[in-house]
């Protein structure tokens, strides 16, 4: 395991790939919707200047002209001028917020997660195992979209803040040069405000760990799986105390650092409020009343100004600072979501189509191992699958028989070795055309919340598949099931979305995704271990009809179930990670090693002392 | 057009009020410097405005520099205190006495998820109630509290201000009163607006969010690979997004009207309206250029404090109706219970004419779908999964159940551990109702390995020993995990039984394979001495040599216990005194393996079947 937490702790992009990533959002917004972008950063723009026109310069405005006798109906004039023009661009974006705003957002998030979706179907299965890599892909995923349109939010703020800051110092400049001296004051001050961010970041980078615990033991009494075992014995006494020790901890973090961030934040405010404001004001003040503006001090309605003017600048400052920490910040996230989607996939098809008879598929030599994994899973596998052979494969837990099934189907590419089809590397093969000419049903196969028939057919369904369902349903023997479903085909699975779904048992499951295997008719069939969760009647039944189905393809399947190898052609028995016997099942019994070892174990149970005798 | 439940003013009161009582009670500090800040800065806030007021009235109606001075030294010696106050509190101590009340919330919930029947994890509704309570009802009590105290910060800070408006001239108060009146009510309007929406699309974010999971998720990523499930799943991506914009169609001309009216047209108008006003009364020389500045300051500052009071006030109907679902499930009492807490030792237990449905199986009351929850109908639910079943299990006694897929097997154990009450019919233990024993107390007689048992993320000794492991239990540890067949795993890890289980927050931890796992869940039952055992299909996730020597070890370690296995391998029932033959809910067939084998019934089909293949395969050899 790496240190993780060290390493993206030291992370920070250059100034060039903060901007880039950050562009990277704005493009990718822009491609969506160009309106929605062009008219959100125009508003910041009014916005900004009807805020200054409505403040400070309305009120020197007219404070002036009273004060240097000007005929009130020019007053007036402007100030009618400026209610009229504010009303109808409130209006006008209240309208845009209210009606274009929701929709062309949507856009964007569509337009953006579908991105990430193509993406996530595409990297090699290998991604899922690796945690620094599928820890930047759930990011990527969760956050893609937000870290986007924060951006937007970001640069729209931070124009805002130009626009006041530029309209608010020139008025300054005007009115009393020295002033502005009193507005850059803050800067200053970012010293301590970064100080007292990084005890707030160390703080919460320290809370992360304890989190996680917390979290956990959260689940353990809120999901369903834990319910049971929560019920019936004293687990819960670990876990609360567990819980007091993570809120213990988090008291110690807080108490760690709360006292550097009270002080250094209480520098920063004092240092604008004080120093800054009130300083300016003084100043202000001191002009006007005792230098006067008749000696070049300022009048009642520039002082007037200043006192709201300081404010605004020290705070567009203080904002426009915390606005470039943000794009740092958008940067880092967008940097993963970039990684993600500019990965190149390691596994990359050919051209080349796959008959659609199938093939004979040759195994060379095939060593895997998992990446961080000290030891190979898969020796030097060698064997030959030849055209419409049906191969058990056995073995105990853990002997490589599902990585092997993987391999096979090109979720992984091994190390060494390679696999062929009809003499031709896989690898040349368009890897959906390759993948596409194999059946499969994994043990920790998935439903998913859709039809039955979205379901069986995991792809969009086409003129006269129906008919092939039903087939598929009666021979993997869950078409009483489904019958008894009030939509058929057409019932959506668990109750997720729909309150008229239906659940089904873990054995009903997997009934269903055998139909998958007759419904297709692919040259290639791969079962691991499919009938587990089936009685012995369904198992027969499903074994009878899935051999029938299959007349002519090839087949792989799992079983720990030995006696099911007897209807494969070959047994293939593996034996940490290497092919330990091979052969029909008589030859193997012939041979009396491992296999027929554990075949007599397994009879010895059904048929007693007959067999007990020889094992 | 969907309607907004109902809740009256009181309620939502009661709600929040309940909640803040529970705030004061766990962490009265809390409350009461959260009381003190929002005061505090209500009138740093109103002093803001009226140091301003003052200063100007100073500067241009003939105050001499120095009283000009003395107001700026007052603000800044306000400052330099109350700053101290204010970080000492969000940096400090705010945030330890949320984590307390955090912890108190926690420990309550805990206690109360634990009781809960297990027959409310079976209603989506509740449940999801359930898991909003576990995750967010802490979160929502900060909320309360502290929008509570800027609530308070408000009200002081913009009555404070009234005041000074209305002695410069009631007519600005009253201008200003009138157009915060108007906005209260639009708000209300876009607020029932906003909840309409809510409710209209919060199902097409779940959807949305159910995609992104399996997009996500390693679980799907083979069958994202092998088929073409991704074209299925961007068009139902792309159904929800259209269906979202309808939506959103649908209500933004809505929002316009109410936000529209309240904000733009009657703040804006009221404004200039106010400026003009103040303008003709300085032309007759009723104002001063002064005043005239700080009332517009003061105004926008009502303003702004107006606009967060209405905001902050419509939040606590949320509030309000969040923490109904939390009191509801604070209330809601667990229908399995029992008084009697002295459970004597195990003579015998007697199903009599025992019927079950999940769909009427304690169902559980729960006020908060009253109001537009109507459970689903659909055929097939509520079904009987158990059918007048009668059968007596004695002490010492070994017994398999068997039978298919869906016979009832598995909630048959479920009653037995009365994890649910039968719907008909009653089980004894020792001759008495067990529905008469305290649930705890009843189910610390049996110990069970459930099919879908779970690993927890503690030390394989707290695994084993369920939590309740001292160092005294070690020999115990040890023996239990011998007799799972543990032992040879055992000795590859570096850690022995102190080694810290799955990786959930713990880099360091150990995953162990289903198998390996399964013997930990095994090796539970043999650590403590239960006078029942229950396992529930013990071998799934074995191979075959694996499910031998458990076979065996099971034999060796029960010779003086009862023990109820349920499996479809009819490999192990031989072991068994008696087999209980199940088929869609109804005790069919009991009796010894010999016997139901000479009846040439159904359990006698079944073991055919499957040893069929392995005589088939001996006779070939």
């Amino acid at each position: 395991m790496k240190p993780k937490t060290n390493d993206e702790k030291k992370k920070k992009l250059s100034p060039g790939r903060t901007a880039s990533n950050n562009l990277f959002a704005l493009r990718n917004i822009w491609r969506a919707s160009p309106l929605y972008l062009a008219v959100y950063l125009g508003s910041s723009l009014l916005y900004g200047m009807l805020d200054f026109l409505s403040e400070s310069y309305l009120l020197r405005r007219v404070v002036n002209g009273i004060d240097s006798g000007e005929d009130i109906r020019g007053i007036v004039r402007y100030v009618l001028v400026l209610g009229t023009v504010m009303l109808v661009c409130y209006l006008g974006m209240r309208l845009f917020w209210n009606l274009v705003s929701p929709i062309e957002q949507r856009k964007v998030g569509a337009y953006v997660e579908k991105l990430l979706f193509r993406q996530a179907a595409e990297v090699e299965l290998a991604c899922y195992e690796d945690p620094a890599f599928y820890d930047k892909y759930v990011k990527a995923m969760d956050e893609a979209y937000s870290r986007m349109m924060k951006v937007m939010y970001t640069l729209d703020n931070l124009i805002a803040r130009v626009v006041a800051l530029a309209a608010n110092s020139a008025l300054l400049f005007v009115i009393d040069p020295w002033l502005i001296l009193f507005g850059l004051f803050p800067l200053l001050l970012g010293f301590f405000r970064r100080l007292a961010n990084v005890a707030r970041h160390d703080m919460e980078s320290e809370r992360k760990p304890i989190n996680r615990r917390a979290a956990y033991v959260r689940r353990a009494f809120y999901q369903g799986e834990y319910a049971k075992e929560m019920r019936i014995g004293g687990m819960y006494t670990t876990l609360l105390r567990d819980l007091r020790e993570t809120y213990a901890d988090f008291r110690r973090v807080i108490r760690k650092h709360g006292l550097r961030r009270a002080i250094y934040g209480y520098i920063d405010v004092i240092g604008l409020e004080v120093v800054t404001i009130l300083g300016a004001t003084l100043y202000a003040v001191w002009s006007t009343m005792c230098v006067g503006s008749a000696n070049g001090g300022m009048q009642v309605g520039d002082c007037i100004v200043v006192l709201g003017s300081i404010g605004t600048i020290s705070y567009c400052l203080n904002n426009l600072l915390q606005n470039f920490a943000e794009f740092g910040e958008h940067a880092l996230f967008l940097e993963d979501v970039r990684y993600f989607l500019d990965y190149e996939p390691a596994i990359r098809g050919g051209t080349e189509g796959v008959p659609s008879e199938g093939g004979e598929i040759a195994v060379r030599g095939l060593t895997f191992r998992y990446a961080g994994s000290e030891q190979d899973t898969l020796r030097e596998i060698d064997f030959v699958w030849h055209h419409g052979e049906r191969i058990a494969l056995v073995g105990s837990n853990g002997s490589g028989k599902t990585t092997l099934v993987k391999l096979l189907l090109r979720l992984y590419d091994p190390c060494a070795g390679e696999i062929t089809l009809d003499g031709r590397p896989i690898r040349d093969f368009s890897l959906a055309a390759y993948r596409g000419s194999f059946s499969t049903v994994f043990q920790d196969f998935k439903l998913l919340s859709l039809s039955v028939r979205d379901n069986i057919l995991l792809r969009p369904a086409e003129e006269g598949d129906d008919a092939r369902l039903e087939a598929a349903l009666a021979e993997s023997g869950a078409a009483a099931r489904i019958a008894r479903f009030s939509s058929g085909l057409d019932t959506i699975l668990t109750r997720e979305f729909d309150d008229r779904g239906e659940n089904l048992s873990v054995g009903e499951q997997q009934k269903l995704s055998l139909a998958r295997v007759f419904a297709d008719d692919c040259p290639f069939v791969l079962l691991d271990e499919p009938s587990s969760a089936l009685d012995p009647i369904a198992e027969y039944t499903m074994f009878e009809n899935m051999m029938r189905a299959t007349r002519g393809k090839s087949v792989i399947f799992i079983s720990h179930r030995l006696s099911s190898a007897v209807l494969a052609d070959r047994v293939i028995m593996m034996e940490d990670g290497r092919i330990a016997e091979c052969g029909t099942h008589a030859e193997l019994m012939e041979k009396d090693g491992k296999y027929a070892a554990m075949f007599r174990r397994q009879a010895e149970n059904y048929l007693g002392s007959e067999v007990s005798v020889n094992g | 057009m969907a309607k907004r439940p109902k809740q009256k003013f009181f309620r939502i009161l009661c709600n929040n009020a309940m909640m803040l009582g529970k705030i004061a009670r766990y962490v009265p500090m809390y409350f009461v410097l959260m009381l003190a800040e929002g005061v505090i800065w209500g009138l740093l806030n109103s002093a803001q405005a009226l140091f301003m007021f003052h200063l100007l009235n100073a500067v241009d109606g003939g105050g001499t520099f120095a009283d000009a001075l003395r107001i700026i030294a007052a603000m800044a010696a306000f400052y330099l205190l109350a700053y101290i106050f204010d970080k000492w509190y969000w940096c400090i101590q705010n945030p330890l006495m949320k984590q307390k009340l955090h912890l108190r919330m926690h420990e309550e919930l805990f206690v109360k998820a634990r009781s809960l029947d297990l027959a409310c994890f079976d209603d989506p509704e509740f449940y999801n109630d359930f898991v909003w309570a576990m995750n967010e009802s802490d979160n929502r009590a900060v909320a309360v509290i502290e929008d509570t105290g800027k609530l308070i910060n408000r009200v002081v800070a913009s009555s404070t201000l009234f005041g000074v408006l209305f002695t410069v001239d009631p007519i600005i108060a009253a201008l200003l009163l009138f157009s915060y009146v108007i906005a209260v009510v639009f708000n209300l309007l876009a607020n029932r607006v906003g909840f309409a929406h809510d409710k209209e699309t919060n199902p097409l974010w779940r959807k949305k969010s159910y995609i992104n999971r399996v997009y996500h998720l390693a679980d799907y990523a083979k069958e994202l690979r092998i088929r073409r499930a991704d074209e299925l799943l961007m068009r139902e991506y792309d159904e929800n997004t259209e269906k979202i914009k309808a939506a959103d169609r649908k209500y933004g001309i809505r929002y316009f009207l109410s936000y529209g009216i309240s904000y733009d047209l009657v703040g804006t108008v009221t404004f200039f309206a106010l400026i003009l006003y103040m303008l003709g009364q300085m032309e007759s020389g009723l104002l001063a250029a002064g005043t005239f500045a700080a009332s517009v300051t003061m105004v926008w500052r009502v303003r702004w404090f107006l606009t967060d009071l209405i905001d902050r006030l419509t939040k606590y109907a949320k509030h309000s109706l969040y923490i109904e679902k939390y009191r509801e499930f604070m209330a809601f009492t667990p229908a399995l219970q029992g008084e009697i807490t002295e459970v004597p030792p195990f003579e015998s237990l007697e199903l009599r004419d025992v019927s079950f449905s999940y769909r009427f199986a304690a169902h559980p009351k729960y006020g908060f779908h009253e109001e537009d929850y109507t459970p689903p109908t659909v055929e097939g639910d509520g079904e009987n999964v158990l059918r007048g079943v009668n059968l007596k299990i004695t002490r010492g006694e070994k017994v398999a159940i068997v039978g298919y897929n869906g016979a009832g097997k598995t909630t048959l154990i479920k009653l037995i551990m009365r994890l649910y009450d039968p719907t008909e019919g009653t089980i004894l233990y020792n001759g008495v109702d067990i529905r008469r024993y305290d649930p705890e107390a009843y189910r610390r007689q049996i110990g069970t390995v459930f099919q879908d048992f779970r690993i927890f993320a503690a030390s394989v000794a707290e695994n084993v020993m369920n939590g309740e492991y001292t160092s005294e239990d070690e020999s115990r540890v040890l023996a239990a995990l011998d007799a799972a067949d543990f032992t040879e795993k055992l000795q590859t890890l570096e850690e022995g039984i102190q080694t810290h289980l799955t990786r959930e927050f713990k880099e360091t931890g150990t995953n162990l394979s289903g198998g390996e796992a399964q013997k930990i869940a095994i090796a539970r039952v043999f650590a403590r001495d239960y006078p029942i055992m229950i396992m529930d299909e013990p071998s799934s996730a074995l191979d075959p040599v694996a499910e031998y020597n458990l076979n065996r070890s099971i034999l060796d370690h029960t010779a003086d216990k009862t023990v109820i296995f349920i499996s479809h391998r009819l490999s192990t029932t031989r072991i068994a005194d008696r087999i209980y033959m199940f088929d869609t809910g109804t005790l069919v067939e009991s009796g010894s393996h010999e016997e139901l084998l000479a009846r040439e019934g159904k359990y006698a089909e079944m073991f055919r079947v499957q040893a069929e293949k392995y005589r088939l395969a001996e006779t070939e050899t």
